[in-house]
């Protein structure tokens, strides 16, 4: 192969291409994650990683579908190359070996790409190691899609209403492995009493309920409640005329 | 200078609250405030209005001047003194020369019994034009000027200058600071027996005696930001905003609003 198609070179364009608009997006979210302060809110950063990881997926689709081309050719420099001044540039070009950092990213990549392959084949419980190891993707997946379920038909066998099972309380509440920091109390029965004394506290009464337009919630007008309101006879304005003047309404 | 403001009228049983609110907001305690406000009326001097002057170019056009501020708009003014709650159904000081010895220069009343000097009252004059009209921003933005009296009877000052008493009241309440933001919670108080007085009390009654100007014992909120350069419209439109900001947070609360234009009227007919 001497010379190189129009149709191979336009190719090598569609590739430039796609990678400068990779590095654009980087650069962009790289630029605005140094300069915004406070950060830029979550919504516009989980755009931009949107639109990068678009942008990787058609390189590596570019790079996965013109792989026979791409591996095949091979860059030298051309005799009107400025070699003298651009030696860095022509030495990175004729790189045939990758970077040593970018050669740990490609490891990395690969053993991640080749490790759920592995997975799934081996049940959870059966390998000891197993426990100590993070999920893979699929495993993952089948958790999620198994507990959910077994959650709800264990919550629908019981009675719930307190911090312990009925089981738990009859065992004594101390044994109980919780394994949460915080104290949890045992308030069973006094529940009812102090819910009926709240309510009857309460000053906060809703006054009007409307629905925003576009949202799905209602929003609730919620006025203090005073026992003795006493509304201003004289209007704001002839107050502010009588200290404006000193005139009697 | 300028000063921009929002009003809000608050009902007597949320002025509590709106106290407590207000402390939490601006995270300082509320600072009680009780000052005597006189209003003195512009009036017109005999005798020099229309004068028929000289010929001459050059004194015509200084007589024009002087007629022109002479006979311009005429306007309400008033003068505030700060006074403290022991002022109140006091007696005159017996012996002056004792009281002057031992008297600290910012408190106008004696230290050590309870007496109230008219003689040593401090006095501001204070100057509000009426708001301007057809401003696009939603707040009361009126010209302003303060200056400093002379302590004592500022009546025979004041009809030096062509303005003559007309009444007085008490204005009680707290202020808070945000920022660059003033808030005076107040409401006003008349002194017992009306005003057939013609020059301002030279002793004040009892604090407790005084009577509401608005019965139900409502309150006026003021929110209010003294712009130097009233020009500079940069300025001007960052301290409404300010203001604005705060109308936002208290929303719940109060509404804060831009006062009548009219009812800030300050020009003398």
């Amino acid at each position: 192969m001497s010379n190189l198609t129009q149709e191979q070179i336009k190719v090598l364009e569609q590739s430039r291409q796609r990678l400068v608009q990779l590095t654009r997006s980087l650069g962009s979210l790289i630029a605005s994650l140094n300069q915004s302060d406070p950060l830029p809110p979550w919504t516009s950063l989980q755009s931009q990683a949107s639109i990068i990881s678009n942008n990787l997926i058609s390189v590596s689709e570019q790079l996965s579908d013109q792989r026979d081309l791409l591996s095949n050719l091979v860059a030298y420099p051309g005799p009107e190359y400025p070699g003298r001044t651009q030696a860095n540039t022509l030495e990175q070009l004729l790189r045939t070996k990758l970077d040593p950092r970018v050669e740990d990213w490609v490891a990395r990549g690969r053993a991640a790409g080749t490790e759920p392959a592995v997975g799934p084949s081996s049940n959870f419980a059966s390998d000891p190691d197993a426990a100590h190891k993070p999920l893979s993707e699929a495993e993952l997946a089948h958790l999620w899609e198994w507990a959910p379920l077994e959650a709800n038909q264990e919550a629908r066998r019981r009675n719930w209403g307190g911090n312990y099972t009925l089981e738990e309380r009859e065992a004594g509440i101390e044994n109980v492995v919780t394994g949460l920091r915080r104290q949890l109390e045992d308030d069973d029965g006094s529940e009812e009493e102090s819910e009926g004394e709240e309510g009857d506290k309460e000053e906060m009464d809703v006054i009007g309920v409307h629905r925003k337009p576009g949202a799905a919630e209602l929003e609730f007008k919620i006025a203090s409640h005073h026992p003795h309101p006493v509304q201003p006879f004289v209007p704001l304005d002839l107050i502010l005329r009588h200290m404006t003047t000193g005139r009697m309404p | 200078m300028h000063e921009q403001s929002l009003f809000a009228s608050v009902p007597v049983h949320q002025h509590h609250e709106l106290l407590q609110q207000l402390a939490g907001l601006t995270a300082m305690q509320p600072r009680h405030c009780l000052e005597r406000r006189l209003i003195f009326k512009a009036y017109r001097k005999p005798g020099l209005a229309g004068r028929v002057g000289a010929t001459q170019d050059l004194q015509q056009a200084d007589l024009q001047r002087l007629n022109k501020m002479l006979n311009g708009n005429m306007y309400y003014t008033q003068v505030v003194g700060p006074v403290s709650e022991r002022d109140f159904g006091s007696t005159a000081p017996v012996d002056r020369d004792i009281q002057m010895a031992g008297v600290d220069d910012s408190k106008p009343s004696g230290t050590s019994s309870p007496s109230y000097d008219y003689e040593r009252q401090q006095w501001k004059l204070e100057f509000r034009d009426i708001p301007e009209a057809g401003t696009r921003s939603a707040v009361t933005s009126r010209l302003m000027s303060s200056a400093t009296l002379p302590r004592g009877d500022v009546v025979q000052a004041m009809n030096a200058w062509g303005y003559h008493f007309t009444t007085e009241y008490l204005v009680e309440g707290d202020m808070f600071v945000l920022n660059d933001i003033a808030i005076f919670l107040h409401r006003v108080l008349h002194y017992p027996g009306g005003d057939e007085l013609n020059t301002p009390r030279r002793q004040l009654p009892a604090l407790k005696d005084m009577v509401l100007f608005e019965k139900s014992g409502s309150y006026v909120l003021q929110a209010f930001i003294i712009v130097q350069d009233g020009s500079n419209q940069e300025t001007m439109k960052t301290a409404s905003q300010h203001l604005f900001g705060l109308r936002e947070q208290l929303k719940s609360a109060v509404l804060l609003e831009q006062a009548d234009r009219l009812s800030l009227d300050t020009r003398a007919k």
